[in-house]
């Protein structure tokens, strides 16, 4: 088991070096630069520019520049930020809540709606009602998110004037209640596609539970079907969720950035376009690697879990 | 700077509040007024709350360091600079005693010598006197080769600053330099004693906790959000009249436009209401809304040094072709006011008797066939093996600007030319490609001037420019010893009367030459509510909260 | 990249004749190819039969809703008629989709199958670098490839197939793995036959039907990415239509002009939830372990 994880670990070191080195050469490769920004000002000149790059260690080849972030990146120093000289894991730190507020509640409304949905899908296979959730669940993976987001905020705060269409909460009030209203629309829109993903592959892993040897001998002891659908079924067909859970981080990450620019929900996402429009480099590649690592722990969590919890299989 | 100033200050005031009536804003003197008469008088209780919101975040804290216009909005709050601009271009005295001038000895006949009388008994939010140190700190780290300065326009002609007392210091220039006031006048003073024992000035505590003499203390910042700031009771000026001011970041103009609406933002600052909602914005209840003139000009700039463009009945032509009023009326809603050329026409310096454009396609048309460009067998019109083709650029993203562009591009396909589109990402768009002038043309939005200064060397003198081997912001590649020649002229000269004449000879040249074709000078729509005091707008200051420390409620 | 040759193994045609039956009698695949075809059919055809040119501005006629004269889905904010833009937008977007799949599904392909077929460090490596490609969140790798490059189609396209061809590689790989040591590979070693000729010509066919799959799931797949970029301002530039920089400015004019939002957006759904059907039905087709419908 120790000599599974250490090289789990080790592979995913790889995994974050080759990361790190596409990172790099895209941004750094790329034309244009953290100075752009001031190219407008009035009195800038093209000297001044030149000298603030000198001064920022811009103007060193790039395999310079990249060995020397990765030397700081090992010693746990990942960098300053070249918008408010903060450093990148603290300025990382202060956007983590609201990504991890989104996007837990989206997991948290996705894996209870979409589980529900895909076990009663399974145990009324071919009903009409599995085939209405099947229809909805390729229909809501089809759907953009963030155009399902504009069309929420058109009916639910320009038309019914019901919840706010952005920020996660009033300044000055900051209330639960207040949190949760800013909360519920990011949260559902965000939750869609997972809801779908959840309760196709929760339908198909019911259905391989309900196929097998166990649940056949269950019933034919004369378990109700209640304490069957309980007992065996639903933990069981839980369990492969579990790996689905660590690949779909991601696609998760991937849904919190389009759903918080659509609702300016002050999260990782938002801080990703903001700091890709002014060329911060060293907090894009800070996110970069923060979500490589955050999915890698993710799938490693995943693994252990489900060998923790299913004696059937064996890491090694 | 000024030798005479009552003589200038009156048709100056005039000329700025009829224009400010023409855009329809009149009324709006009234607030300006409040507070500046009453230097040094008592400070009122400051009470009550206010969010001020910005559709770009302000993130850089020290303000010598590179930053953009929204990290001023914090600056006015939390610093002061020696003096600043009133919204008729005339200097007021913010940390300085006095502003100087050549009439009051303040700056020597020759331009050489600067004295300069601080404020007395004026602290630092931390309980530190502000001193001549301070001042001098500021001004010299501005040019230390190791500090990540902002400019070095200008402080590069300062040498020997002495302090010669607490309240005063001297310099000397190594050059009459006239716009250095105004350079002065965006230069935010920071404490020196924040930076003892500081090795690396770039990198410092104060770059996140900002100390300042402004009129509000930074309190705390929540990333990607907002900032708070509270009053500062000990402030050396009247003011503040709020209890807290918060700083709030809203990326989306329409989410930002539906705050103020349900009135969750009070003022509606950086970005601001966008013209497609102008019309909805002035029947809302409680709410003041105005459009207000800024210095930053609209233009199709060519690239001078592309052979489709070293012909000017080629740049004439596009100019009559150029169907302006559809862009301002419609796409534009009417916000912004056509121009001839750079210069705002709030400006003492505006020159109003530039040529009129006119739109006309058979004009245009008219001048190429004169001129000898015909159209090939594809519709294009050509001569000497040179195509009327050239690519136009802005930055991606930017909607009204990318609208303009694609109605511009079917109006000169009507003369023969062909525009093709090729925007950037803004990263992009303005770093070598706009700095080395690796453009065909690019509409773009820019403020030549320093606050009220009508100095725009930096912009227009040929040898400012990065393509032709010079260093600055002629990224249009213009050439023109005439305008060469009137640009050193003015820099020089400090009398306002002698400088007009001048900068309306080069805005005359320039209109004739037309190596940027001028569309509108930007107007905005401000909103706040009504029962915010304040808020005014000041075609010499970048930002919105020039004098947030009179801004009131109720 | 692989030709269907005449020594096809009996056992895959009987495979494919009856996939296709399988496929026909799937109802929701046959809705999906409805779908995909009438869209296709109006973006290629529809601009003949409209009036309008999808590039002519008129600033009079800005902001009219659908059903204005002859705008059935009313115009955008120069004046251009919206449903002229949607169906050149759609030959756009369904061209970056297709290309898309192309890229990617034969990267995927030769990466799979030499992973699947020699094993070992090979695939390791290959299988590493595929799972670090993985690993970004792809949206997160998109926009920062995009906010940098020269955005146009062919670039996008690139760009998207970047993101998109690991699923394939690690099908083709399962699937070559599995096929490895069957007699007719063992066979073809024993016939002297090259790597290259059993790789292209002998195992990569026999994994069609899973590679059909993914692939299919790729052209909804890519829609929607050049949607997600075009919508945050990084895509396909205008004047240039796409269904998603049509919805780039949408957001500014939700309140008083909701048909720019809604028109795009339900042509995005449309195609991508054909693709999704069809993709669906073809597993079902090629799976005959599926328990489904």
């Amino acid at each position: 088991m120790l000599r599974y994880i250490l090289s789990r670990l080790g592979q995913s070191l790889v995994l974050l070096l080759i990361v790190s080195f596409i990172g790099f050469a895209v941004l750094t490769l790329a034309p244009g630069g953290p100075l752009s920004q001031f190219a407008l000002s009035p009195g800038m000149t093209q000297e001044q520019i030149e000298k603030i790059a000198a001064q920022m260690g811009l103007d060193r080849p790039v395999a310079v520049q990249y060995f020397d972030w990765l030397r700081h990146l090992v010693v746990g120093d990942w960098g300053t930020s070249y918008r408010d000289g903060q450093s990148v894991l603290h300025v990382i730190g202060s956007h983590l809540f609201a990504t991890l507020l989104l996007m837990g509640s989206a997991t948290v409304i996705s894996v209870s709606l979409g589980s529900t949905i895909g076990i009663f899908s399974a145990l009324r296979r071919r009903s009409g009602f599995d085939y209405t959730m099947t229809v909805l669940a390729m229909i809501a993976l089809s759907i953009p998110t963030f155009w399902f987001g504009l069309i929420a905020i058109y009916v639910f705060s320009l038309n019914l004037g019901w919840l706010p269409a952005g920020n996660m909460y009033t300044v000055g009030d900051g209330s639960v209640l207040d949190y949760l209203r800013h909360l519920i629309m990011p949260a559902a829109v965000l939750a869609l596609v997972d809801v779908a993903i959840w309760s196709r592959y929760m339908r198909t892993s019911t259905l391989n539970v309900i196929n097998q040897d166990f649940v056949r001998t269950a019933r034919a002891k004369g378990l109700t079907r209640r304490r069957v659908v309980l007992k065996h079924i639903v933990g069981n067909s839980l369990v492969p969720m579990i790996t689905l859970a660590g690949l779909q981080l991601p696609m998760v990450l991937g849904g919190a950035l389009v759903t918080e620019t659509v609702f300016t929900w002050p999260g990782m996402g938002r801080l990703f376009l903001d700091s890709l429009g002014y060329s911060d480099y060293p907090v894009v590649m800070g996110l970069l690697m923060a979500s490589a690592i955050l999915v890698l722990i993710g799938n490693l969590a995943a693994d252990l879990i489900v060998a923790l919890i299913d004696p059937r299989i064996r890491l090694d | 700077m000024t030798k005479d100033k009552k003589h200038k200050q009156q048709p100056n005031r005039r000329q700025a509040l009829m224009m400010m009536g023409a855009a329809g804003t009149a009324g709006l003197m009234g607030p300006m007024a409040i507070g500046r008469d009453r230097a040094f008088a008592a400070n009122a209780d400051a009470s009550g709350q206010l969010v001020l919101a910005f559709s770009q975040e302000p993130t850089v804290f020290n303000p010598l360091m590179p930053h953009i216009e929204v990290d001023e909005g914090l600056y006015y709050a939390v610093f002061d600079p020696l003096f600043d601009f009133d919204p008729s271009g005339e200097f007021f005295p913010i940390l300085a005693a006095e502003v100087p001038t050549v009439a009051n000895g303040g700056i020597s006949e020759d331009g050489l010598s600067w004295s300069l009388k601080l404020k007395d008994g004026v602290t630092w939010h931390d309980g530190t006197p502000f001193t001549a140190e301070d001042v001098k700190f500021s001004l010299e780290l501005t040019m230390d080769p190791d500090f990540r300065s902002f400019r070095s326009t200008g402080y590069k002609l300062m040498r020997n600053i002495t302090v010669v007392s607490d309240t005063e210091l001297t310099w000397e220039m190594s050059a009459p330099f006239a716009p250095m006031a105004a350079i002065l006048a965006s230069t935010y003073i920071i404490p020196k004693h924040a930076f003892d024992g500081v090795a690396d000035k770039n990198n410092t505590p104060f770059n996140n906790a900002p100390i300042g003499t402004g009129p509000f203390k930074f309190k705390t910042r929540m990333a990607g959000d907002h900032i708070e700031l509270e009053a500062n009771a000990d402030y050396h000026m009247d003011g503040p009249f709020l209890k807290t001011l918060i700083i709030k970041y809203v990326p989306d103009l329409n989410v930002m436009y539906t705050q103020f609406k349900s009135g969750d933002i009070d003022v509606i600052g950086l970005q601001y209401i966008t013209p497609d909602h102008l019309a909805e914005a002035e029947t809302l209840k409680g709410k003041v809304v105005t459009v207000a003139g800024t210095a930053t000009f609209e233009s199709l700039g060519l690239n001078m040094t592309r052979p489709q463009f070293q012909d000017r009945a080629v740049r004439q032509a596009l100019y009559a072709a150029l169907d302006k009023s559809s862009i301002i009326e419609a796409l534009y809603y009417g916000v912004p006011s056509p121009t001839e050329t750079y210069m705002p026409r709030q400006s003492y310096y505006y020159n109003p008797d530039l040529p009129k454009h006119e739109f006309s396609i058979d004009k245009a048309n008219a001048i190429l066939d004169e001129a000898g460009w015909m159209r090939g067998p594809d519709g294009i019109r050509e001569k000497n093996g040179v195509k009327l083709v050239f690519s136009n650029s802005t930055t991606a993203g930017n909607h009204l600007r990318e609208q303009a562009q694609q109605f511009m591009q079917q109006t000169f396909s009507q003369i023969g030319v062909k525009m093709e589109i090729k925007n950037l990402p803004p990263a992009v768009m303005w770093g070598d490609y706009w700095m080395n002038s690796e453009f065909d043309s690019v509409v773009v939005g820019l403020n030549a001037l320093a606050g009220a200064d009508p100095d725009t060397s930096n912009y227009f003198m040929s040898t400012m420019s990065p393509a032709l081997g010079g260093s600055g912001q002629n990224t249009f590649a213009y050439q023109n010893p005439k305008v060469d020649e009137l640009l050193v002229k003015g820099a020089a000269t400090f009398v306002p009367e002698q400088r007009k004449a001048i900068y309306e000879e080069i805005q005359m040249i320039i209109r004739e030459d037309l190596p940027f074709l001028p569309m509108f000078q930007y107007a905005v729509i401000k909103g706040w509510k009504d029962d915010v005091t304040g808020p005014a707008p000041n075609v010499n200051n970048r930002i919105d909260t020039w004098n947030v420390r009179d801004w009131k409620r109720g | 990249m692989t030709s269907v040759t005449t020594n096809t193994p009996a056992r895959r045609r009987f495979l494919k004749s009856r996939a296709l039956r399988r496929f026909v009698s799937h109802p929701l695949a046959l809705i999906g190819l409805l779908m995909v075809l009438v869209l296709t059919i109006a973006c290629f055809l529809g601009p003949y039969f409209l009036p309008y040119d999808e590039l002519f501005i008129d600033l009079r006629a800005r902001f009219a809703p659908p059903g204005t004269g002859a705008h059935i889905f009313g115009t955008d904010p120069l004046g251009r008629d919206i449903a002229a833009r949607l169906f050149h937008a759609g030959q756009i977007s369904m061209a970056v989709g297709f290309a898309v799949m192309i890229i990617a599904t034969a990267i995927g392909s030769v990466v799979g199958v030499i992973s699947g077929y020699y094993g070992g460090k090979v695939s390791a490596v290959l299988m590493r670098i595929v799972d670090a490609f993985l690993s970004f969140p792809s949206v997160f790798l998109l926009l920062a490839l995009a906010a940098f490059l020269q955005p146009g189609p062919v670039m996008i396209a690139l760009i998207i197939s970047a993101t998109s061809w690991m699923e394939v590689a690690r099908i083709v790989e399962a699937e070559v793995k599995s096929l490895r040591n069957q007699d007719f590979v063992q066979a073809a070693h024993m016939l002297g036959l090259s790597n290259r000729w059993i790789m292209f010509r002998e195992l990569l066919p026999n994994a069609i039907g899973p590679i059909i799959v993914a692939a299919t799931l790729t052209v909804a797949r890519a829609i929607l990415l050049e949607a997600y970029i075009s919508f945050l301002g990084y895509g396909i530039q205008p004047p240039l239509p796409s269904w998603g920089n049509m919805l780039n400015g949408a957001q500014q004019y939700l309140a008083s002009a909701p048909w720019l939002a809604i028109v795009p957006g339900v042509a995005i759904t449309i195609a991508v939830t054909g693709f999704n059907f069809i993709g669906d039905g073809l597993r079902d087709a090629f799976d005959s372990r599926t328990q489904g419908h």
